[in-house]
C-alpha cells in the first residue's frame, strides 16, 4: 500500500491550497481597506494587495508549470 | 465492432464531460460568479485546451486492475464495449439521479464486470482494484474536505473586518472572492481536461492496437486525441444541470469564499495526486470540498441526508456498472446477434433516460431553476430588478394610456 503517496497527496494538497488562499485573502482584506471611506489608508496598502493577488498568480503559474509535462520535461 | 467500440467511447466520453461540468463550475454558478451558460461554455474551452495539453497518455486504461499484455490476459474489443457499456448506462442513472459519481470508477467497475463474464475472475487484480479505487474513494473526499475546511476558515478569518473600537462589524466587502472563483474553477476545469479525456483516448487506442490498425505501444493518434477532446468539450457545454444543482445549492448554500476556498482545494488534490501519481476521482475530491467549505463556514448547515446519498452512489457505481457490464459481455459472447442486441438495447435505455428527463424537466423546473438561481445573485439582481421596474412602468403606462 502507497501510504507514503498519499501522506504526500494530502500534504502537498494542504500546502498549495493554503498558499493560495491565504494569499488572494490577504489581497481581498487590503484591498478592503484601501477602499474604506472614513479612514483615509496609506497608499501601499494598495499597493501590497496588488502585490498578494501577484503573488497567487505566481503560486498558481508554478503549479501549472509543475503540472504539465510540456515545460518541466 | 471497431468503429462500434469508438464511437461507444466517444459517447462514454460526452457524458463523463456533462457529468463533470458540475465539479468546476457549480459552486461558481450557485454564487453567481459566472452567468450559468457563460460558466459551462468556459469549462468546456478549458476542457479541450486540457485534452490537447498532457501529452502523457496511453497508459494502460484500467491501470493494471485487469492483468493484461504479456503473461495476462487479452482484452478484446469486445470486452471493452461491454465494459463501456455498464459505464455509459451507470453515468446516465446517476445524472438523472442528479448524483454526482465518479465516471472512472463506472468505467473500472464496466470493465471488470465484462472482464469476469469474459475471461474468469482471475483475469481482475484484487489487491490493485483495492489500492486503486476503493482506497483512494475513502481518501479523497476526506483529504479534499479537510483542506477545504481548513481553507474556508483561513479565508474568514483573513477577511473578517471589525470596528476596533466598538468591536462591531464592519462591511466585510469579501466581494473579491467572485473574481477569485473564475481563476479557481478554470484551473479544476482545466484539470478535468487532462485527466479525464486521456482516460477515453487510452482505450480507443487499446482498442486500435488489439484491432492491429496500430503498432503496440505507440501513443494516440491525433485524430483520437481531438475526438475525444471535442467529445469532452461537448459534452461539458451540454452541461449536466441536474448534478450541477446537487453541488451547487443541494450540499450546501455556497458563499463566494467558501466556494473560493472549495475550489482551490479541489484543483490542488487534483494537480497534486495526477502529478505524485496517487489517482483521485475528481468527483469524489470535488464533493467533498464542497461539503467541508460547508462545514467551515459558520452559519450554514451541511445536508447530511444528500451526502448520505451521494455516498450511497459511489457505493453502488463500481458493482452496478459491473453488473451491466457482464451482462452486455455475456450478450456480446453469442455472437454478431448478441452485439446488435446490446447495441440496440443501450441505445434503447439511453434514449428512454433522456425521455424521462424531459418529462421530469417541466415537472421539476430542473434546468431552469439553476440558471435562475445564478442570475438571481448580485450581479444580476440589480439588472433583473431595473428590468422588473422598467416592465412594472411599462405596464403602468399601457394601463393607463387607453383611459386618457
Amino acid at each position: 500500500m502507497k501510504w507514503l503517496e498519499l501522506l504526500t497527496v494530502a500534504g502537498a494538497t494542504l500546502v498549495a491550497a493554503v498558499t493560495v488562499v491565504v494569499l488572494y485573502s490577504l489581497g481581498v482584506r487590503l484591498t478592503a481597506i484601501a477602499g474604506d471611506r472614513q479612514v483615509a489608508a496609506p497608499a501601499w496598502v494598495k499597493y501590497l494587495s496588488y502585490a498578494c493577488f501577484g503573488l497567487c498568480g505566481l503560486a498558481v503559474m508554478f503549479g501549472l508549470y509543475l503540472i504539465i509535462p510540456y515545460f518541466s520535461g | 465492432m471497431v468503429a462500434l467500440v469508438i464511437a461507444l467511447a466517444l459517447f462514454f466520453d460526452f457524458t463523463n464531460g456533462f457529468h463533470d461540468t458540475a465539479n468546476a463550475m457549480a459552486t461558481p454558478i450557485a454564487t453567481g460568479a459566472i452567468k450559468p451558460k457563460t460558466a459551462v461554455a468556459l469549462a468546456a474551452a478549458l476542457n479541450l485546451v486540457g485534452a490537447f495539453l498532457s501529452t502523457e497518455v496511453a497508459k494502460t486504461v484500467s491501470g493494471g486492475i485487469i492483468r493484461e499484455g504479456s503473461g495476462g490476459v487479452q482484452i478484446t474489443p469486445d470486452i471493452i464495449f461491454a465494459g463501456l457499456m455498464g459505464a455509459v448506462l451507470w453515468n446516465m442513472i446517476t445524472w438523472l439521479k442528479g448524483l454526482p459519481s465518479s465516471s472512472s470508477h463506472a468505467l473500472f467497475g464496466g470493465l471488470i464486470g465484462a472482464a469476469i463474464i469474459g475471461i474468469g475472475f482471475h483475469a481482475v487484480n484484487l489487491e490493485t482494484l483495492l489500492q486503486k479505487v476503493i482506497l483512494p474513494a475513502i481518501f479523497a473526499p476526506v483529504i479534499a474536505g479537510l483542506v477545504a475546511y481548513i481553507c474556508t476558515r483561513i479565508a474568514y478569518a483573513l477577511t473578517a473586518r471589525h470596528d476596533p473600537e466598538t468591536g462591531s462589524k464592519l462591511t466585510q466587502k469579501r466581494g473579491g472572492f467572485r473574481t477569485g472563483q473564475i481563476f479557481t474553477s478554470s484551473l479544476v476545469a482545466l484539470a478535468h481536461g487532462t485527466n479525464d479525456a486521456q482516460k477515453t483516448m487510452g482505450i480507443i487506442t487499446l482498442v486500435l492496437i488489439s484491432a492491429g490498425t496500430q503498432q503496440p505501444g505507440s501513443g494516440p493518434q491525433l485524430w483520437v486525441i481531438t475526438a475525444c477532446a471535442l467529445a469532452i468539450a461537448i459534452g461539458t457545454y451540454a452541461g449536466g444541470w441536474r448534478i450541477i444543482r446537487t453541488m451547487g445549492a443541494g450540499l450546501t448554500e455556497v458563499k463566494p469564499a467558501q466556494g473560493f476556498a472549495a475550489e482551490s482545494s479541489t484543483a490542488s488534490a487534483i494537480l497534486a495526486s495526477s502529478h505524485l501519481g496517487f489517482a483521485l476521482s475528481t468527483t469524489q475530491v470535488a464533493s467533498g470540498s464542497v461539503i467541508g467549505s460547508g462545514m467551515g463556514r459558520r452559519g450554514t448547515t451541511v445536508r447530511w441526508r444528500m451526502v448520505g446519498r451521494i455516498a450511497l452512489g459511489w457505493l453502488f457505481t463500481l458493482p452496478a456498472a459491473g453488473i451491466v457490464g457482464a451482462l452486455t459481455a455475456l450478450l456480446v459472447k453469442t455472437g454478431v446477434v448478441g452485439v446488435v442486441i446490446a447495441a440496440v438495447a443501450g441505445i434503447g435505455a439511453v434514449l428512454y433516460m433522456f425521455l424521462v428527463s424531459r418529462k421530469s424537466q417541466v415537472g421539476h423546473h430542473n434546468a431552469v431553476e439553476v440558471e435562475e438561481a445564478g442570475q438571481a445573485i448580485r450581479f444580476a439582481k440589480k439588472k433583473a430588478l431595473a428590468r422588473a421596474r422598467a416592465a412594472e412602468r411599462a405596464k403602468n403606462k399601457n394601463l393607463k394610456g387607453p383611459q386618457l
